[in-house]
């Protein structure tokens, strides 16, 4: 669903040939999902057969080029104007593992939490060196991943927090 | 690192109270700081936090190890020296800013200077050059009323810096400030320990304590684990890919 849209939103822009769409989903999401040239075809010809693209113009390099039909637009519309669904319940590593270390008492699930608080904290700080790095104004996509990327590890600190605060409590009782 | 530490924590204990109602505040703890470097403390309420920051900047004694700013120890010095290393060494930065109503911008900032005996030229002078640093020169004629949050933050950030000072301590200093401001104030720290001073920083929040070099952990007064004690250099970029 997201290459899907992605390809009409840009060629919501303007008619574009595929390893063109290809570079600008690469740019606009920095590079934290490659592309193969395949997988644009494929998704081309799904887009076509439902009649949400259509063939365009040959480019000057004898590349076919394609555009966006009415259809397209109204889809791509409907797309942006639905919120994104939530992720399925947690099935993560870490949240297995703090929950089995809990239930066990094999391990001392604090230490367990230590560990990875650090862990994450360490991530959390390269982030923010990209984000030092960065220039909002001319980088801004790029900006935005970094922080989406620092705001859910932050998630995760707090998350280990609460796990802690909840064991100390019980320690205590 | 070779250069001698700004601030040294050995065996370093708050005990409150006596006998069998005293509490452990903080430690044995041992931790070196050295110039130039931005190092945060995290940690539940109640972990010893803001204990070891009192401790650091000379406005609490222990109850054993010792305390070194500059290779002098804190129990030894007298209360002259002492309170010289207060107005010389150390700023310190609040959550609530307290900057003096009645004084502008660069007068608050001015003010410890003017308290340790320089000219109230040279004080303005440097005031004026300390702002800037935190991008307020253009500000320095408004009173605090007249500063948003942000910007009462960066004079109480100039202010700690002023002059000779050294060693930042601040106490959840973007606490009530949003994100974007809270960043800010960040990246202006970060420049000031990039420029060779040293910051000591207590904070909850993850995406601020980031910003410094080394992240100390506290619980129950103990140090229980420390991040990002590799050299900048030496950590890969491949967490997140090139843009």
């Amino acid at each position: 669903m997201t290459v899907k849209n992605s390809l009409l939103a840009i060629l919501s822009q303007e008619p574009t040939h595929g390893y063109g769409l290809k570079s600008a989903f690469e740019e606009t999401t920095s590079g934290t999902w490659p592309l193969n040239v395949g997988q644009v075809y494929q998704t081309l010809n799904r887009l076509e057969r439902d009649g949400l693209v259509e063939a365009g113009a040959v480019d000057d390099s004898t590349r076919q080029t394609w555009q966006i039909t009415d259809a397209g637009r109204d889809a791509l519309n409907g797309w942006y104007g639905e919120p994104v669904a939530a992720d399925p319940p947690i099935r993560d590593e870490l949240a297995i593992k703090v929950l089995l270390a809990v239930a066990t008492d094999e391990v001392n699930a604090r230490d367990i939490l230590t560990t990875q608080r650090t862990a994450t904290m360490e991530r959390i700080q390269e982030l923010t060196r990209h984000k030092r790095k960065a220039d909002p104004d001319a980088e801004l996509p790029w900006v935005l991943l970094v922080e989406a990327l620092i705001l859910k590890a932050e998630a995760e600190v707090k998350w280990l927090d609460l796990c802690e605060a909840h064991l100390a409590r019980r320690t205590k009782r | 690192m070779s250069t001698s530490p700004i601030l040294r924590l050995s065996g370093t204990t708050r005990v409150h109270g006596e006998g069998p109602l005293a509490v452990r505040a903080l430690g044995p703890i041992s931790i070196d700081v050295h110039p130039g470097e931005f190092v945060a403390v995290m940690g539940p309420s109640g972990s010893g936090k803001s204990t070891m920051l009192g401790l650091s900047g000379a406005l609490d004694q222990p109850t054993e190890g010792t305390v070194l700013i500059q290779g002098e120890d804190l129990r030894t010095i007298g209360a002259v020296r002492l309170a010289e290393l207060r107005r010389q060494v150390i700023g310190y930065v609040f959550q609530d800013f307290n900057l003096l109503p009645g004084l502008t911008a660069v007068e608050n900032v001015a003010l410890p200077l003017e308290l340790d005996g320089v000219r109230l030229r040279a004080a303005r002078d440097q005031a004026q050059s300390a702002l800037a640093d935190v991008e307020l020169g253009e500000l320095g004629n408004r009173f605090p009323d007249d500063l948003s949050g942000g910007e009462r933050q960066r004079v109480a950030i100039a202010r700690a810096f002023v002059g000779p000072r050294q060693l930042l301590l601040a106490d959840e200093p973007t606490g009530a400030l949003d994100t974007i401001t809270g960043d800010l104030v960040m990246r202006l720290m970060r420049k000031q320990c990039d420029a060779g001073r040293t910051t000591i920083l207590v904070t909850h929040d993850a995406s601020h304590a980031a910003w410094a070099d080394r992240i100390l952990f506290l619980r129950d007064g103990l140090l229980v684990d420390e991040a990002g004690t590799l050299p900048a250099d030496t950590v890969s970029a491949d967490t997140v890919p090139a843009p």
